[in-house]
């Protein structure tokens, strides 16, 4: 939905932040450079492709994807995604019989440091609300279809462990390099609303 | 509380915007961001606060107001509450009044990133704890939820589920929203069927996992 720039809310929001801002800093709670750092650590650093070279390890190294379904949040930092809203990571794996998705109903926990900070949909109150009881029509709107013989599970993210789905590896992953096959992984398909 | 943060099961949303794929579409969302987290050393808050001061705003402003706004509006409600600002300041963007400096230092940029990079310690020595709850033991949640944070969403309320890992000895988000964590409490991973939930309309074999402190358990 393309955002109206004459849209008198997201003024409001606006002029908000900036008075916001300008007070913190009048004030002395807030050193303006640690703004800077922060947005650009996460615009730079952080972000999906921290999980798809995750993923893609685990699809090329066995002994790895032992360790990252046993202990993710060693496995992970092991590549040196560390920080917060990942500090205890649980990686689930997707396999022709189980197909799991993650949410957080009551806000937007997610995994930060491998997948940066959330989009827009997964903070929406459709998705937060109808992924827990229709999880199967949910992922139909985003053309996943299921067959019925495929068990879904849904992870709640409603403590303080954050989720990552392990995408099915694709078939032709031998003619692949590892940095092909990084970019064959999706954002969607590691929260588990997309096939990779 | 029983807010309207707490999504989980509720209808008529409508479709998933699946085409809002971004994370900021706005610069003064990155500063929201960004103002709340390193406001959070300063004033300061935790992450449990934070969210407590979202569940707060009124359910209309919650369902029209954009995500980094809320944010933004959260961080005011701390700001008043530990009087260090008052409205005529949040309305003018001036100062009226100075705060004590000292007690409130800014964070520096280098140790805030450093400290993002490493991340937060959330779990608490045992010391002698035991745990209420086994693997594969049958539990019910209580079915009353509490009045204010909390993280026990209303759709699995008085519902029976199995445990299937304990996660450890972790700070309490109840008691780490009202400033009197860490109360350590036991979370666990714990499994439900999407029928026990959801009904007939539910698809037999599909599960639901949800992470709850030991506070919101009883044994079945």
């Amino acid at each position: 939905m393309p955002h109206d720039d004459h849209d008198p809310l997201e003024q409001g929001a606006a002029l908000r932040v900036r008075a916001l801002e300008e007070l913190m800093v009048a004030k002395g709670l807030v050193d303006p450079a640690a703004l800077d750092a922060i947005v650009e650590y996460y615009e730079r650093d952080v972000g999906p492709r921290n999980g798809a070279a995750v993923v893609a390890k685990a699809w090329t190294d066995p002994e790895y994807k032992g360790w990252l379904l046993r202990d993710g949040t060693a496995a992970i930092a092991s590549l040196g995604f560390t920080g917060f809203q990942g500090e205890h990571m649980r990686v689930v794996e997707n396999t022709p019989d189980v197909h799991n998705v993650i949410v957080c109903t009551l806000c937007s926990c997610y995994p930060w440091p491998v997948l940066g900070l959330p989009p827009t949909w997964y903070k929406s109150a459709a998705y937060r609300s109808r992924v827990v009881r229709e999880p199967r029509v949910v992922l139909e709107e985003f053309g996943l279809t299921l067959p019925e013989e495929t068990r879904v599970q849904v992870w709640d993210s409603t403590a303080e462990i954050r989720y990552l789905v392990l995408p099915q590896r694709p078939s032709d992953w031998q003619e692949l390099s590892a940095e092909d096959l990084a970019e064959r992984v999706t954002r969607n398909g590691m929260i588990g609303t997309a096939a990779v | 509380m029983d807010g309207i943060h707490d999504m989980g099961g509720m209808q008529g949303f409508g479709r998933i915007p699946i085409n809002q794929d971004t994370v900021f579409d706005h610069n003064w969302q990155k500063r929201a961001f960004a103002l709340a987290e390193t406001l959070a050393w300063s004033v300061p808050f935790d992450a449990d606060q934070h969210r407590r001061a979202i569940e707060q705003i009124a359910p209309v402003d919650y369902l029209r107001r954009d995500y980094f706004e809320k944010w933004a509006i959260a961080v005011q409600t701390l700001l008043l509450d530990a009087g260090l600002v008052d409205e005529e300041e949040l309305r003018s963007g001036r100062v009226k009044f100075p705060i004590p400096q000292d007690e409130h230092p800014p964070v520096p940029a280098e140790t805030l990133v450093q400290a993002t990079r490493a991340g937060a310690q959330m779990t608490c020595p045992e010391t002698g704890s035991v745990p209420a709850f086994a693997v594969d033991q049958a539990v019910r949640v209580r079915p009353h939820g509490a009045a204010g944070h909390t993280r026990v969403p209303r759709y699995v309320r008085g519902h029976i589920g199995r445990v299937v890992s304990n996660l450890g000895f972790f700070q309490f988000a109840d008691a780490m929203a009202v400033g009197k964590g860490p109360a350590p409490q036991f979370c666990y991973t714990v499994e439900f069927e999407a029928r026990t939930l959801w009904g007939e309309d539910a698809q037999a074999d599909d599960t639901m996992f949800l992470d709850l402190w030991e506070p919101y358990l009883e044994s079945a």
